[in-house]
């Protein structure tokens, strides 16, 4: 009995010298508490039910998803066409040249920002510049601009230049706006790094620049990779953008493709190829959290933590 | 050999040197993201706020200078303080219903078997495009009779009449409620890195001293990580000011703008100036945005007041 409640609270690190008695209250029952577990237990339940609902409603009939929402599916899969809503979605509502479109921006984007977000970062925190840090906030403030508030702008400057509903224009515009983020995410991991390393680069007659290719950015390799993803992420789900520089179908990404096939889809009760639609943006998403879900956390809220 | 008949000189001067050196390579690596963020960010928010004292309708049209009209405007139109006070309440009711759900999840998450999976599965939502998002509630939430959407069949299986969840006069709540939910993971996820930084012994002397949950949570973990939900506070309001997609996906008909009861000062912009209604209203769209920056200016502001105390060292 005693043992279980030393491992809750911390193990034997800290053991009292005696056993001190459970305090009356500490191991009675707790409306709060009970209230809380069911609470936390039910949330949970409930987003592994909605998943659940997704993937299995994008290979269901649109009658299916609406009268027997927790079945498995049958009537595609009788007929021999289990893909058929994914196939559906992919080939008659473009969302098979989208995804393509979709995965060469996001990749070619996110590796363009950390490109040039991590020699900033790097010149914000090591280079021992007067006023790095006023400018640091300079950048971060960017984080807190809203996109509706530069789109109107935007818009009119890249129609000048005949950038809109042009994928290269929009490749401008994500790497620009990702910039203050990814600045600031990297000034944190380049400032943890440790001072002796560098030292030891400059003593042994290394460049400032070298000892930035060949010391510092491999160690802050983590945080490089961290930003890639994250900034893949963010890019992968943009919508805003999307709508307002991409007004033709060839030129959509998975966001824009899905949000002008969702009025469509309605219309004709295409759920089936609507939900397998949401299934198409939201799968990989899963896939990269299972696979990578501590880093995204962590990277995702580090600017919070201190 | 110069160096070692001279030790001290020479690395005071090489080290000079290689400082110097350093310093050089400051405008190179800075200048091209700098110059990007400036072009891209900076400048369109002050040609925002110029445009913002203009009537335009965009191409073909020339800004006219109408000094402060858009305002007036803006405050005499229905469509406006809609989307003003959603906004508002969105980042009050929203913001208030995240951080007491990631609060009543610290307390009972910390000393919870598998916490580490609630945490992971609840942070989900938030790496999921807020349009997937708005689709997939649009479909959950359908009110139709005999073909009702998820939540309603649930309802109707317990014996409970089906609500019209995405009608004009709920969808205001549907939305606050689908935002906590999605929302919800990322801030019990900040919560608790703070949380398991305090010392477990606090925790451990309360239990002795016959703590209730209640007691622990106001007297040991509030405080000690008061910084963190301020600085968490501030995220929400930035984050909450822009939502756009949910809620013109949800509450409308996809295409077309929805009804203005349910619009955010995010739709606003979007329908005056890139919706598909009639000529855009460039100018009033800016003026509109101009609000959005004064918005989550003051509210950060604010905030940051609100949550200033002298430091807890632990």
């Amino acid at each position: 009995m005693t043992s279980t409640v030393d491992e809750r609270l911390g193990g034997p690190v800290r053991k009292p010298p005696r056993k001190p008695k459970p305090a009356p209250t500490a191991r009675g029952f707790s409306p709060l508490r009970a209230l809380g577990m069911a609470v936390v237990w039910l949330f949970t339940a409930l987003n592994v039910l909605v998943l659940y609902w997704l993937v299995m409603a994008a290979f269901k009939s649109p009658i299916e998803i609406f009268t027997k929402p927790f079945a498995l599916p049958s009537y595609w899969i009788e007929r021999g066409q289990a893909f058929r809503n994914l196939a559906y979605a992919w080939n008659n509502a473009g969302f098979g040249r989208a995804f393509v479109i979709t995965v060469v921006l996001v990749a070619v984007s996110s590796v363009a920002i950390v490109l040039l977000a991590a020699p900033a970062a790097y010149a914000l925190t090591r280079l021992g510049v007067r006023g790095a840090n006023g400018l640091t906030n300079f950048v971060a403030i960017g984080m807190g601009i809203p996109f509706q508030t530069v789109v109107i702008p935007l818009f009119i400057g890249m129609a000048e230049l005949d950038l809109t509903n042009n994928l290269f224009g929009l490749f401008l515009i994500y790497v620009a706006l990702s910039l203050p983020f990814t600045v600031f995410l990297l000034t944190g991991f380049f400032r943890s790094l440790p001072d002796e390393l560098e030292e030891a680069a400059a003593i042994d007659g290394a460049s400032p620049a070298r000892t930035f290719f060949t010391i510092m950015l491999p160690l802050a390799r983590g945080g490089l990779i961290t930003a890639l993803i994250l900034n893949a992420i963010g890019l992968w789900n943009e919508t805003l953008l999307s709508i307002v520089f991409l007004n033709e179908n060839a030129n959509f990404t998975l966001a824009r493709a899905l949000f002008a096939f969702n009025s469509a889809a309605s219309y004709q009760s295409e759920y089936g190829g609507l939900v397998a639609g949401v299934a198409i943006v939201v799968l990989p998403m899963l896939v990269l959290y299972v696979l990578l879900a501590r880093r995204i956390i962590t990277g995702l809220t580090l600017g919070a933590g201190k | 050999m110069a160096t070692v008949t001279a030790p001290a000189e020479g690395r005071t001067s090489s080290a000079g040197a290689h400082l110097s050196r350093k310093k050089r390579l400051f405008f190179p690596f800075f200048l091209p993201a700098v110059t990007l963020y400036v072009l891209f960010l900076l400048v369109p928010t002050v040609a925002t706020v110029v445009l913002g004292f203009t009537s335009w309708s965009g191409a073909g049209d020339t800004p006219r200078f109408t000094g402060l009209d858009n305002y007036g405007e803006l405050i005499a139109s229905d469509a406006f303080r809609y989307s003003f006070l959603n906004t508002v309440l969105y980042i009050v009711a929203g913001g208030v219903g995240t951080f007491l759900l990631a609060f009543l999840f610290t307390m009972v998450l910390r000393e919870m078997r598998g916490g580490k999976v609630v945490r992971a599965v609840l942070f989900f939502p938030n790496i999921v495009a807020p349009v997937a998002l708005g689709m997939f509630f649009g479909i959950i939430l359908v009110y139709r009779p005999n073909r009702q959407g998820l939540a309603n069949y649930l309802l109707e299986s317990v014996g409970i009449d089906a609500v019209k969840f995405l009608a004009p006069e709920n969808i205001t709540w549907v939305v606050t409620g689908c935002l906590i939910w999605a929302s919800s993971g990322f801030y019990i996820t900040i919560l608790m890195a703070a949380v398991d930084r305090i010392p477990p012994y606090l925790y451990e002397d309360s239990d002795i001293a016959g703590a209730t949950p209640w007691q622990k949570f106001r007297h040991v973990t509030l405080p000690l990580t008061w910084d963190v939900v301020g600085v968490a506070g501030v995220l929400w309001t930035i984050s909450a000011i822009k939502i756009f997609e949910l809620v013109f996906v949800l509450a409308g008909p996809g295409t077309y703008s929805p009804p203005i009861r349910s619009w955010t000062l995010g739709v606003y912009v979007f329908d005056r100036s890139f919706g598909d209604q009639g000529a855009p209203q460039y100018g009033m769209a800016c003026a509109a945005a101009v609000v959005m920056i004064l918005l989550v200016s003051v509210l950060v502001v604010l905030l940051r007041r609100l949550m200033r105390r002298d430091t807890i060292q632990y």
